[in-house]
């Protein structure tokens, strides 16, 4: 069939229609509402949600969301979950920042929040689930730099074969409602602790609804001998650093001059002084690679504000 | 009670524990797999392929076997060999896989390359017994189709048991290494009972 000049032209014009509409569709798709997009992958059931003013990561799970990451639209540079401003406390708890490694990507709010304030440092996130990277680059924002970058692999794993060492190593890693059991034992700790630098501390986020709690600060507590809580609304934020645990003056001090140098949108002075704990009676059982019964100690809930019992006001 | 009930009795005993132990140690490999190779589909994909090799090949080298011998001794001898292996576990694996993590890394020929070294050669060893029993117990064709299902019944109901009361009930309890080593000392002890009751359970057949 031949095609005159002019119908040529015509099909052109549709053509290119066609796919300015699609291009536009594309970048309004953020505006949505609703189910954005859905993905198996090889470890998760992945849902982004859009709602009028921002997009959000859940794991399905027993025919539940539960969500990994959340970013603000007119504002993608807020951490708009509680405890991830928590996770930033640790930077008043090191003497230097040159190298931050993230065990659990979600969204990558915290490190791209990390990386907005502190533009010299190193950052690396270890992600198991190479869909999730994917889509925290489509959604949430998320950008690899020369100095922000992202691996697909366990964390574990990865910290066994990767004999770098880190000033502040944050340990993020749900599979929906809970952390994979070989990332809660007394040998993964060692070995975390074998990748700090000196005077380097790990930064966990951990769920305080159900027992598992107690036997994971226990068995952090059994690595790191200080061991300080921050309450994040619902999540509890784990902190565990060598030596004795930090007085509180020295602690407000050393933030003081970490607030003054970076600038840092949430001031982690107000965190330190309002939502800190210190861990004192640990009463866990501690988990090893052998002996971690985590299913059955997380189906024993417990009230959602029991676990400061264990804590006492720092000094 | 006749000997050959007896005999069928013993046999299909020692047919549930193996089961039970078998798939008891498919569910403690995965134990000892994820601090490495972490805890996903893939994992598992890569253990259950070794199992069911070693399962294949078991049922091959036990058929050949027992047509050559029919010596129950022999088969006792090779589940002594197999607990002797898996009792053995607990000591090298962590360095193995260490060596394996770096070596090979940790995709699927890492992961399978792991599973092989833990569980193909005594699993190999433990499912040679599925034949052995059914010859053992063979005396009539005409009873041939029932008694081979009977056998693997049996087997299976002890994989069902062994699968869900390990993970449910023994690891919570004793933890991965004590139970690793219990099972080990359980298909030796199977191993003990064929030899020693050699005599009856070949019966008086020539």
């Amino acid at each position: 069939m031949r095609l005159s000049p002019t119908a040529f032209g015509v099909a052109f014009a549709a053509a290119l229609a066609l796919l300015a509409q699609s291009l536009l569709v594309q970048t309004a798709a953020a505006q949505q509402t609703g189910l954005l997009e859905k993905r198996e992958s090889t470890y998760n059931n992945i849902f982004i949600f859009g709602d009028t003013d921002s997009v959000t990561m859940t794991f399905g799970h027993n025919k539940r969301y539960f969500t990994e990451s959340s970013m603000k639209l007119s504002d993608p540079g807020a951490l708009t979950v509680d405890y991830t401003r928590m996770m930033t406390v640790g930077l008043a708890y090191v003497p230097k920042v040159e190298r931050i490694l993230e065990i659990g990507l979600g969204g990558g709010r915290t490190i791209s929040y990390l990386k907005a304030a502190l533009p010299d440092t190193a950052i690396l996130a270890v992600e198991i689930d190479k869909d999730v990277v994917d889509l925290a680059k489509k959604y949430f924002q998320f950008k690899e730099s020369a100095t922000l970058r992202a691996v697909v692999a366990d964390g574990r794993s990865f910290l066994m074969r990767d004999k770098d060492l880190w000033d502040i190593i944050l340990i993020d890693a749900y599979r929906g409602p809970f952390v994979p059991f070989h990332l809660l034992t007394k040998e993964f700790y060692t070995l975390v602790k074998s990748r700090l630098a000196p005077g380097g501390i790990v930064v966990q986020n951990i769920e305080p609804s159900t027992m598992l709690f107690d036997s994971a600060t226990a068995t952090l507590n059994s690595v790191f001998p200080s061991v300080d809580l921050y309450d994040g609304g619902g999540n509890v934020v784990a902190i565990g650093y060598d030596g004795p645990s930090a007085r509180q003056t020295d602690l407000m001090a050393r933030a003081g001059v970490v607030q003054a140098r970076y600038n840092l949108r949430y001031d982690i002075r107000t965190m330190i002084q309002n939502n800190r704990r210190v861990l004192g009676r640990p009463t866990g059982k501690i988990l090893t690679d052998d002996f971690a019964p985590v299913e059955t100690m997380r189906a024993i809930e417990q009230n959602n504000e029991k676990w400061k019992d264990q804590t006492e006001a720092p000094r | 009670m006749p000997a050959s009930l007896l005999r069928g009795l013993l046999l299909f005993i020692i047919a549930a524990v193996l089961g039970f132990a078998l798939m008891g140690f498919e569910m403690l490999a995965s134990r000892y797999l994820y601090p490495y190779f972490g805890g996903g589909i893939n994992t598992w994909a890569s253990l259950i392929a070794t199992v069911l090799i070693a399962l294949m090949l078991g049922y091959l080298i036990g058929g050949a076997l027992v047509d050559r011998t029919m010596s129950p001794k022999l088969c006792g001898a090779l589940l002594i060999a197999a607990g002797a292996y898996l009792f053995s576990i607990p000591l090298w694996v962590d360095p193995l896989f260490s060596w394996i993590l770096t070596g090979v890394g940790d995709g699927m020929a890492g992961i399978i390359f792991a599973a092989t070294a833990l569980l193909l050669l005594p699993l190999t060893l433990m499912s040679v017994f599925t034949p052995f029993a059914v010859r053992l117990l063979l005396t009539s064709v005409s009873f041939g189709g029932r008694l081979v299902g009977y056998v693997y019944g049996v087997s299976t109901v002890g994989n069902v048991l062994g699968t869900l009361v390990t993970t449910f009930t023994l690891v919570p309890l004793f933890g991965s290494r004590a139970l690793t080593m219990a099972f080990a000392a359980i298909t030796a002890a199977c191993g003990l009972v064929m030899i020693l009751a050699s005599r009856f359970l070949r019966g008086d057949r020539p």
